[in-house]
């Protein structure tokens, strides 16, 4: 290439090493925080970018986008909050772990299971930005349908022992998602004529609730003192652990590059996605749920997997995917850059660059990572006594921050109301949760093809993409029914 | 057990600040203390990002904090109503209003406030046309083309969300041209434009911003834009109301923004603002900026900006309950 020493010269230069730096560090500490989201940092660093070189400015809100993603698993590991919603996964199998005495050993694995993913997921950007990006624009409503009908029937490996009380909650979920304004005619649903309800129900709010609130409940009722000590300086993640981990690791990678290339779908549902395959395909089945390191691991690539691959549509096609390649899109604009297939002509050193910045910032995700564990993971050794209220008081916040509205602070109350029933009763938390957050992508997505087709039922077959994903959900349901007979007839 | 205690009384403490609300205060001086500029958007918009940079510039000229509070919920009528309320901090606190605010006035028969008496109108800032863009492969050359066939067959255009200015300008453009169009929502710009570029759907009237970038890269069509005049980034395009023999010149349709306070802000403060925000707008950092949103400098200011509100309010009114979106 002619320009390859043009490339170095705008990539090797001090302020982009700094600017990867406190990104990524921001990023993790951010994340690590209930309530305050990576979305909110990436918005609120914008304005300090303006004065920036373009690369250092971009790699900068990469970095706190990357860092955040990882960030999140280590309160939901260590205090069951997640601090984003894309590491609610995380949790299933990581606050377990915390709980049988291996925080650290979850927390290592997220992180590595992070960095692979986000390496791959950097790769794929790299190479295969030009062929994700044309799937994406082939991705159209009803291809998203059939989607998110495949990731519905996951509800059947996140119910725990009993399916029928993982409907029940995935319904109950559901129900919860139509609050709010009808998406199509903007009438009310469910509203009550309540200002605060008119955008639906937060998410955030609702999940600190749900997970956070239970286990303080619970800690205050049953009045016993740290019967389970949460000991961070557990072990490291052993290399028999790490190998059997790194096939799950890779698939779910992939399956958040998918997902992250195809714009509007999201991190949260990627990790669901790729922690239900893991548990299908693993031999540990019974264990996830339990304290799996595998479904840790699984969790964290699909969360990760996505933070490379938002930028392919971002970069190739000039169309943000979620709301922080949104700002990131403002922050190119900002510097005069318009992202699209014009930049692969006109700014291609700047893109080179920019692929260089990136996989540097998985490897300063490791050593922050690293680093943050060390000093996070002392959280666990503070006596219960004064982590819960401390935990109490940054839910409230957390779901104050969120959109600074004090109702969000009873909402997320009443779920850990909700969240404490369902541990009483042995209802399963995950199904409830992908009902609420692929409820309202399912009805948005139906609707919208059949506006799109002119309520012409032949748009929900009307390619490859549509086929491939039909066949995927049948043979879910079918595999699910198969082993569901089996587990019944033993 | 002395720490035990102590960490939940100061936890409590913390949680029940948070909670609770302040006195208000009232000082002769303006501005006395930090001003509290709100965004009723989450971060990240359009509006956020220009209400940042607005605040920094300010900061400039008042010499006071400029704090940037986001307050998201059902199309900025969450923020707008506890403007109108007043309350704490009411005498420094202002919003970045934009078309939300009368399209939100247009579609919720219910608000708990009204759109113009309650507001002090400070300083509109900009304004930004959408564009009527289609996909690069339709067949469509010119809007009367468009027109002619979408009154034989049933058509389609994106909007990014129910009572957006987007939105409401399809639904503007179906009642006065007679056409069938269908509405079909997407959440949010990003996630409509696949849609558009793939020719899933055969019309939008996005935001110039948005899809400049497209028009210059040859994915999409710009037919017309909606402002009163051309657009200077895109002086080959007409206007819609250019369109030959169709009466479309009640179809302009602009993004604004600008600054507004409830009526409790001291008017003291709203000549300071006014004169600060028109020292703002001539600074070069602003200019730049805004030109790179796609938009052109407001000169709309006070009483001016006070009886544009109110007459947009009447025609989003009209097209709100043409389309059927007004709610009851």
């Amino acid at each position: 290439m002619e320009n390859f020493s043009e490339v170095l010269s705008l990539f090797f230069v001090w302020d982009n090493f700094i600017a990867i730096a406190i990104g990524v560090f921001l990023g993790v500490v951010i994340g690590a925080i209930p309530g305050l989201t990576t979305t909110m940092a990436v918005a609120l660093a914008l304005p300090f970018t303006f004065s920036m070189e373009p690369v250092s400015a971009i790699l900068l809100l990469v970095g706190i986008y990357k860092g955040g993603m990882y960030g999140g698993s280590i309160t939901a590991i260590l205090i069951r909050t997640p601090g984003t919603p894309a590491s609610a996964c995380t949790l299933l199998d990581g606050y377990p772990m915390a709980q049988n005495g291996e925080a650290k050993k979850a927390l290592k694995m997220s992180l590595y299971s992070s960095v692979i993913a986000d390496i791959i997921s950097n790769i794929s950007l790299i190479f295969f930005a030009a062929y994700l990006a044309k799937i994406a624009l082939n991705f159209g409503a009803p291809e998203f349908f059939w989607l998110i009908c495949f990731s519905l029937t996951i509800i059947v490996s996140l119910s725990g022992a009993s399916v029928l009380k993982g409907f029940l909650a995935a319904a109950l979920g559901l129900m919860i998602s139509l609050v709010g304004l009808d998406p199509v005619y903007g009438s009310q649903r469910l509203t009550f004529d309540d200002y605060n309800l008119m955008d639906g129900i937060s998410f955030i709010p609702l999940l600190i609730g749900l997970f956070a609130i239970p286990e303080v409940i619970d800690f205050y009722q049953r009045k016993v003192a740290s019967k389970i000590v949460i000991n961070a300086n557990g072990k490291e993640v052993s290399w028999s652990e790490f190998k059997r981990c790194l096939k799950t690791i890779v698939r779910g990678s992939f399956i958040g590059v998918i997902i992250g290339a195809i714009p509007g779908s999201g991190a949260t549902a990627a990790a669901f996605i790729s922690y239900s395959e893991a548990r299908r395909k693993s031999p540990n089945r019974e264990n996830f749920g339990k304290g799996e390191i595998e479904g840790v691991a699984a969790a964290e690539a699909g969360n990760n997997g996505v933070a490379g691959a938002t930028m392919i549509p971002l970069l190739s096609l000039g169309i943000p995917g979620d709301v922080v390649t949104a700002i990131i899109l403002g922050a190119f604009m900002i510097h005069g850059l318009t992202p699209g297939p014009l930049m692969f002509q006109d700014n291609l050193s700047l893109i080179y660059a920019l692929f260089i910045g990136i996989m540097v910032s998985s490897l300063f995700l490791l050593v922050v990572g690293l680093g943050a564990i060390k000093y996070f993971s002392k959280i666990a050794d503070v006596p219960k006594e004064i982590l819960f209220p401390i935990i109490v008081m940054f839910c409230v916040y957390g779901a104050y921050a969120v959109n600074n509205n004090t109702f969000d602070i009873w909402l997320m109350m009443g779920f850990g109301v909700l969240g404490y029933i369902f541990n009483k009763t042995g209802i399963a938390s995950a199904p409830f949760l992908i009902g609420f957050i692929l409820g309202p992508m399912f009805e948005d997505n139906l609707r919208r093809s059949l506006l799109i087709g002119n309520y012409d039922m032949s748009i929900f077959f009307r390619g490859p993409i549509t086929w491939f994903f039909i066949v995927l959900t049948l043979g879910s349901i079918f595999f699910s029914f198969k082993r569901w007979l089996a587990y019944r007839n033993k | 057990m002395k720490i035990k205690n102590a960490v939940i009384a100061i936890s409590l403490a913390t949680s029940s600040v948070v909670m609770g609300l302040g006195a208000s205060t009232v000082y002769a001086d303006w501005p006395t203390k930090d001003i509290h500029l709100v965004v009723p958007y989450s971060a990240g918009g359009n509006t956020d990002v220009l209400s940042r940079q607005v605040a920094d510039l300010l900061q400039k000229e008042l010499d006071v904090n400029i704090i940037v509070e986001n307050r998201p919920g059902a199309g900025s009528t969450v923020a707008t109503g506890r403007l109108a309320r007043g309350g704490r901090d009411a005498d420094h606190t202002i919003l970045m209003a934009s078309p939300g605010h009368v399209i939100g006035a247009s579609i919720y028969p219910n608000l708990p406030y009204d759109a113009v008496s309650d507001f002090k109108f400070i300083e509109k800032l900009l304004d930004a046309p959408n564009i009527m863009v289609v996909p690069s492969s339709s067949p469509y050359n010119t809007v009367a083309e468009f027109i002619t066939a979408a009154k034989s067959k049933p058509m389609t255009f994106s909007h990014p969300g129910v009572g957006s200015s987007i939105h409401m300008s399809g639904e503007l453009f179906k009642t006065l041209t007679k056409t069938k169009l269908t509405a079909v929502p997407f959440p949010g710009s990003g996630a409509a434009l696949p849609a558009l570029l793939s020719g899933d759907v055969d019309v939008s009237f996005e935001n110039a911003s948005t899809v400049l970038p497209h028009i210059q890269s040859g994915g999409l069509k710009a037919l017309a834009v909606t402002s009163k005049t051309r657009f200077k980034a895109l002086p080959n395009v007409p206007t819609v109301i250019e369109t030959e023999g169709y009466d479309l010149g009640g179809f302009v349709t602009t993004v604004w923004n600008g600054v507004i306070a409830g009526n409790d802000f001291p008017d003291e403060g709203v000549e300071v603002l006014q004169a600060a925000l028109q020292r703002v707008k001539e600074r070069k950092e602003f200019t730049e900026f805004i030109d790179k949103m796609g938009a052109e400098k407001s000169s709309v200011s006070g009483e001016e900006f006070k009886s544009f509100i109110a007459s947009e309010v009447e025609r989003w009114k009209m097209v709100a309950e043409e389309a059927g979106v007004r709610q009851n």
